[in-house]
């Protein structure tokens, strides 16, 4: 059994805020040690979430991609789409997962802007569910300390 | 006295008429603004026989910040504004030479024993205060909607625009800062600018000085409740005096997590004082534009300033944590304007 590495980011920050910050000079570095510790916290946060998250968002966005496809009328977006929804992660790492899920919002974002350009309730029903990814990516990115 | 305290107490000594044995000593960095490095300092010398003291506020361009503004633009701002019924503290020398001090910079005057953080004002004594401090703070804000920029003289400083695109002008420009430093997408801010251009605002009421950070956090406040300073003015410009209102109504400013604008007052109080103070209508359609665009606008500086730690360009831990935790935030409150918040 040995330390969790949450656990470890969440002893740094009680130091730097009870221990050290209180004795450093002047206020401005006062202040910003204070941050840093703030700062682990979120790290510490983002620590636990940050495979499943990017995980469970490029699933989500896959099957948005390959729901859409199908309403969408350009025939490049259609098939950048549809190549989007059958491409998998390759790995776990934090890094790749991230690089996949910036490619696959960069997307969203093409898909959103064309679907608003759209009539008819097909193409609001895509719209209402992209607003609805919107705000679960939103979620899952949230941290304790945001004012809202 | 420090290397820093002896160029700027050489600085000073060409700059006070007859001033002799100049000093400066107790530079040091405190927080203030987002833009510039920010310091205070004692300024000691002789003059007409009498030794006088000072305390200064130095604000110097750092390489990097949240956001990039014209220092002409803000110190002009508070010498506009100095005596009048806007409190600011007295903007006394600007130098865009970064010979001085290897960076252009601009000093004024300290003033002391007051609180501006968010954290003094959730706790006693000053708690009890903050609904005062919010009719002052709201009713200042009229006030900077309701003065003549060109009476003021910032018309010059300040490039005017035509009534009906002064939301065009601030919403290309934070386009623009996004497309440039953005380091990841951003669907919700994006699909925001695409729904501020299809629902473009009634054009302002009239054309106004335009504080631009106009939040909790940028005045000086004393124990009796009173404003005593409205500070950073490093983002003024003229423009809509909507975009203040909606600006310093933003949810990302309401850390007391209690439901009261900028942590002081109801929202539908402040925006009565806001437009008893101000004579103009904060038209509810209008008001929601500038409140969306809000989002866009923090959005841009959240960005910015995340572009500029990962850049190496400045290493404040601030940078890092508004990017992420404001950012965030700052899609919840645009999600929760447009309806879109479970």
């Amino acid at each position: 059994m040995k330390p969790e590495a949450s656990h470890a980011l969440e002893r740094l920050m009680q130091a730097l805020l009870t221990e050290i910050a209180p004795s450093v000079q002047p206020a401005y570095r006062q202040a910003s040690v204070s941050i840093q510790a703030m700062l682990l916290l979120s790290v510490r946060e983002e620590l636990e979430r940050a495979a499943a998250r990017r995980v469970e968002e490029n699933r989500a966005l896959r099957a948005l991609f390959a729901d859409a496809a199908k309403a969408v009328t350009e025939a490049p977006l259609r098939d950048h789409l549809a190549s989007a929804a059958a491409s998998t992660d390759a790995s776990l790492l934090v890094s790749e997962l991230e690089a996949g899920n910036r490619a696959l919002r960069a997307l969203l974002i093409e898909l959103h802007a064309h679907v608003e350009s759209l009539v008819g309730p097909e193409a609001r029903r895509i719209e209402a569910a992209i607003w609805r990814e919107l705000s679960a990516s939103t979620e899952r990115r949230k941290l304790s300390l945001g004012p809202c | 006295m420090s290397d820093l305290e002896r160029r700027l107490a050489a600085y000073l000594a060409l700059r006070v008429p007859d001033a002799r044995s100049v000093e400066v000593s107790g530079l040091e960095r405190i927080h203030g603004g987002a833009s510039r490095e920010t310091s205070r300092f004692v300024l000691r010398y002789q003059q007409d026989g009498q030794r006088i003291e000072r305390r200064l506020i130095l604000r110097r361009d750092p390489p990097g910040s949240l956001i990039e503004t014209d220092r002409r633009v803000e110190f002009a701002a508070y010498r506009a504004f100095h005596g009048s019924g806007v409190p600011v503290p007295e903007a006394l020398w600007l130098e865009e030479d970064p010979a001085p001090l290897d960076f252009p910079f601009f000093i004024m005057e300290e003033l002391t024993d007051l609180e501006s953080s968010i954290q003094a004002l959730l706790s006693p004594p000053y708690l009890p205060l903050r609904a005062k401090i919010g009719q002052r703070k709201w009713t200042i804000l009229g006030e900077i909607a309701q003065a003549d920029p060109a009476r003021l003289g910032l018309v010059g400083l300040m490039p005017p625009a035509a009534l009906e695109q002064c939301w065009q002008r601030e919403l290309t420009h934070w386009e623009r800062v996004l497309d440039e430093d953005e380091l990841e997408p951003q669907p919700v801010t994006r699909a925001v600018i695409r729904w501020l251009r299809r629902n473009p605002p009634p054009p302002a009421q009239k054309l106004s000085v335009v504080h631009a950070d106009y939040r909790t956090g940028n005045f000086l406040f004393d124990a009796e409740g009173e404003i005593r300073a409205i500070l950073d003015w490093e983002m003024a410009h003229l423009g809509d005096p909507l975009e203040d209102l909606a600006w310093g109504l933003g949810a990302v400013w309401q850390w007391s997590r209690d439901g009261l604008a900028g942590s002081l007052l109801p929202r539908a109080e402040a925006i009565r004082i806001w437009e008893r103070a101000s004579g103009l209508r904060a038209e509810p359609s209008a008001l929601l534009w500038w409140e969306l665009f809000s989002c866009v606008k923090g959005q841009g500086i959240w960005v910015s300033g995340g572009r500029e730690f990962q850049d190496g360009v400045n290493h404040d831990p601030v940078l890092c944590m508004s990017s992420w935790m404001m950012g965030n935030s700052q899609d919840r409150a645009a999600l929760a304007l447009l309806g879109h918040l479970p």
